[in-house]
């Protein structure tokens, strides 16, 4: 049975029209012993909500960088973020916290799991965050973990788990919050070719079944070539 | 904030159950201080009970002065009186026998047993715990024979209360009315008390009533000390006079009516000590107390050790955590509060430690010592809370650095290891 998880546009319909992201001119540097380094110079572009897209670039392009700034997790140096409406360039600690746990899910490359939790327990992890209520909590969780066909792995830690596996629950913590962005850093680059696969069509089938844009950065040209389209990163820049 | 504050809290149970290794590594300094300082406060809370105990059966209510006048009184009820007047509000009596009587329970003569002359108003004097039968009432002033109140010790060796006689040059029957608990707090090992009134006359002042003046019954020829205890009102300056100067110069005012002329026959001093038992227990809580507090922040150390090390360990679960939607607030309460489970676990372990010794240890005082009635082994109220208190500040001060550490770490940097 569905259960409701509040989200940003609980009891209101979205915004359909104007688009999910919107960079422009983004840019970002660091110092590194009094030696300045522009990793983002000028990156431009949307994404639309339900779209997915692949961004592709070489070592260093400042992909992950990129990815960061889009989960809220880094402010920009220079340019304009918007999401879902709002500046966030503008926004205070607090409310980028709000906003990254309500609209935004992460799936990482090396999963990030909780290692001493079940996986119930990790995907139940946002929901903590989001003041969910125990019962539903845990109801939502296992919801979720037997959509990705992991009903039998509930009560196991991730070292109980094999790649794939941790993967699925990785995935499952991310669409906890039922976002409207999901960020997924190279989410196969530590899976075999099976799991890969298996991975990216439970992303992809999972984010169009709730209408989630899908940003993923990867090297592999067979995940880029299953997005909708592919932001290409070159020094920096998006092309 | 309340949706942070409460994740905070949940995931810093979950962290502390998840983590048990670093729980209970983190626990030992802290149970042994807290420890320490639930046993100084269940001492300190049993001297303080015991104390009291023993001064108010022993010593009397608190502001109680025992008042003697040296030398030959002409009117005893006067001097009672004045005792009132001086502001007495209750008084007995306080009066060895002039020749210590022996007490005759068949065959057998008990010739070491201690009396003492008392009116029924000391048992509002002092505390009296009796084990059988019942302290003297003004009825008992009628009684034909001589009235007494014994200890347990001396009950048990007369056998049967009904038999017994008293004397000295030739003995008398008795009755005895009540048995008091044997303590720590009898005045000799065979107690008994003696009711003042005409039957026992004789054997408390020496001579009979009738052979010096029939008039005033109580007037004394043989008695050259005459003493009594005396409650007065704690808040009376003369309750907090060290040297009795207070009582005594208004007893002199009017001294001629009883026959004294100088008030240096008069003296007075406070026999109640709850005041310097107090003290002394305040000073030896304080001491132990400190040690407990040295204990204490060692075991504080411990935690905060323990907390930098984890936080500094657990930089990829934090940025996790950060990634997730945790807000800076509720990190913050994340570590705070893990800290604060763990010196809770801590404390309550401790409580449990230091229950189970003191009920060990009562259960041992019982058999080898009598404790007066009302005061028992145990561990107060007050030491629960001040033990778990403690142990709930201790983790918060010591989760703080941590958590701020935590704070301050890159959440970029924490994913990326």
């Amino acid at each position: 049975m569905p259960v409701d998880v509040e989200t940003p546009w609980s009891g209101a319909s979205r915004p359909d029209s104007a688009p999910l992201l919107r960079v422009e001119g983004v840019t970002r540097h660091f110092t590194v012993s009094g030696r300045r380094i522009d990793v983002l110079r000028d990156c431009t572009f949307q994404v639309e909500r339900g779209e997915i897209v692949a961004v592709v670039g070489q070592s260093g392009s400042g992909k992950s960088t990129l990815l960061n700034v889009l989960g809220l997790l880094d402010r920009p140096s220079g340019g304009s973020y918007v999401f879902d409406g709002v500046d966030t360039t503008r926004l205070g600690e607090g409310r980028r916290s709000r906003l990254r746990g309500e609209g935004i899910g992460f799936v990482f490359q090396q999963f990030h799991l909780l290692e001493r939790r079940t996986a119930l327990a990790n995907v139940g992890v946002p929901l903590v965050l989001g003041g969910v209520p125990l019962l539903r909590r845990r109801a939502r969780a296992r919801e979720l973990l037997e959509a990705m066909g992991l009903g039998h792995r509930l009560h196991s830690r991730p070292h109980q788990l094999s790649g794939g596996e941790q993967q699925r629950v990785a995935l499952a913590r991310a669409l906890s919050r039922d976002p409207a962005l999901i960020l997924a850093d190279e989410p196969t680059g530590a899976l075999d070719a099976a799991s890969s696969t298996m991975i990216m069509e439970q992303l992809l089938e999972q984010a169009r079944s709730r209408d989630a844009a899908v940003v993923v950065v990867t090297h592999d040209p067979q995940v880029a070539g299953r997005a909708d389209r592919v932001v290409e990163l070159v020094e920096g820049r998006t092309r | 904030m309340p949706h942070s504050l409460t994740a905070g809290i949940v995931l810093a149970f979950a962290g502390s159950r998840a983590n048990i290794a670093r729980t209970i590594l983190s626990c030992a300094g802290i149970v042994v201080g807290v420890g320490a300082l639930i046993m100084v406060v269940s001492a300190g809370d049993f001297g303080q009970k015991f104390a009291t105990a023993y001064g108010e059966a022993n010593a009397g209510l608190p502001a109680t002065l025992h008042v003697t006048v040296e030398g030959r009184l002409t009117d005893r009820s006067a001097l009672e009186e004045d005792l009132v007047r001086a502001g007495g509000r209750d008084l007995s009596i306080y009066q060895n026998p002039s020749k210590t009587p022996m007490l005759r329970s068949g065959d057998q003569v008990f010739s070491d047993v201690g009396f003492l002359g008392v009116d029924p108003s000391l048992g509002d004097i002092r505390r009296m715990h009796l084990a059988e039968g019942r302290w003297f009432t003004e009825a008992d002033l009628e009684s034909r024979a001589p009235v007494l109140v014994v200890n347990r010790t001396l009950a048990d060796e007369l056998g049967d209360l009904t038999q017994i006689q008293v004397g000295s040059d030739r003995w008398l029957d008795v009755r005895v009315v009540g048995v008091l608990e044997s303590t720590a707090l009898d005045f000799t090992w065979y107690s008994a008390y003696m009711l003042r009134a005409p039957a026992s006359e004789e054997l408390l002042f020496g001579t009979s009533v009738d052979t010096e003046d029939e008039e005033d019954p109580y007037v004394l020829t043989r008695t050259s000390q005459n003493s009594y205890q005396v409650r007065i009102d704690p808040t009376d300056p003369a309750a907090h006079d060290p040297f009795g100067e207070i009582f005594a110069e208004r007893l002199a005012t009017t001294s001629w009516r009883w026959g004294i002329e100088s008030v240096d026959d008069i003296w007075v001093y406070r026999t109640d000590y709850g005041d310097e038992v107090d003290a002394v227990i305040t000073y030896l809580s304080l001491g132990l107390a400190g040690i407990a507090v040295i204990t204490l922040g060692t075991g504080l150390l411990g935690v905060l050790n323990v907390g930098l090390v984890t936080v500094r360990e657990r930089r990829r679960e934090l940025a996790t955590y950060r990634a997730l939607g945790a807000s800076r607030f509720t990190l913050f309460v994340a570590v705070v509060m893990e800290a604060v489970v763990v010196s809770l676990v801590a404390g309550l372990i401790a409580l449990f430690g230091c229950w189970a010794v003191v009920t060990a240890a009562g259960v041992v005082t019982e058999r080898l010592v009598s404790l007066p009635p009302g005061v028992s082994l145990g561990i107060p109220v007050s030491a629960v809370l001040i033990g778990l208190g403690s142990a709930a500040l201790v983790g918060l001060l010591a989760g703080v650095i941590p958590a701020i550490r935590a704070l301050r770490a890159s959440v970029v940097a924490g994913l990326r290891e």
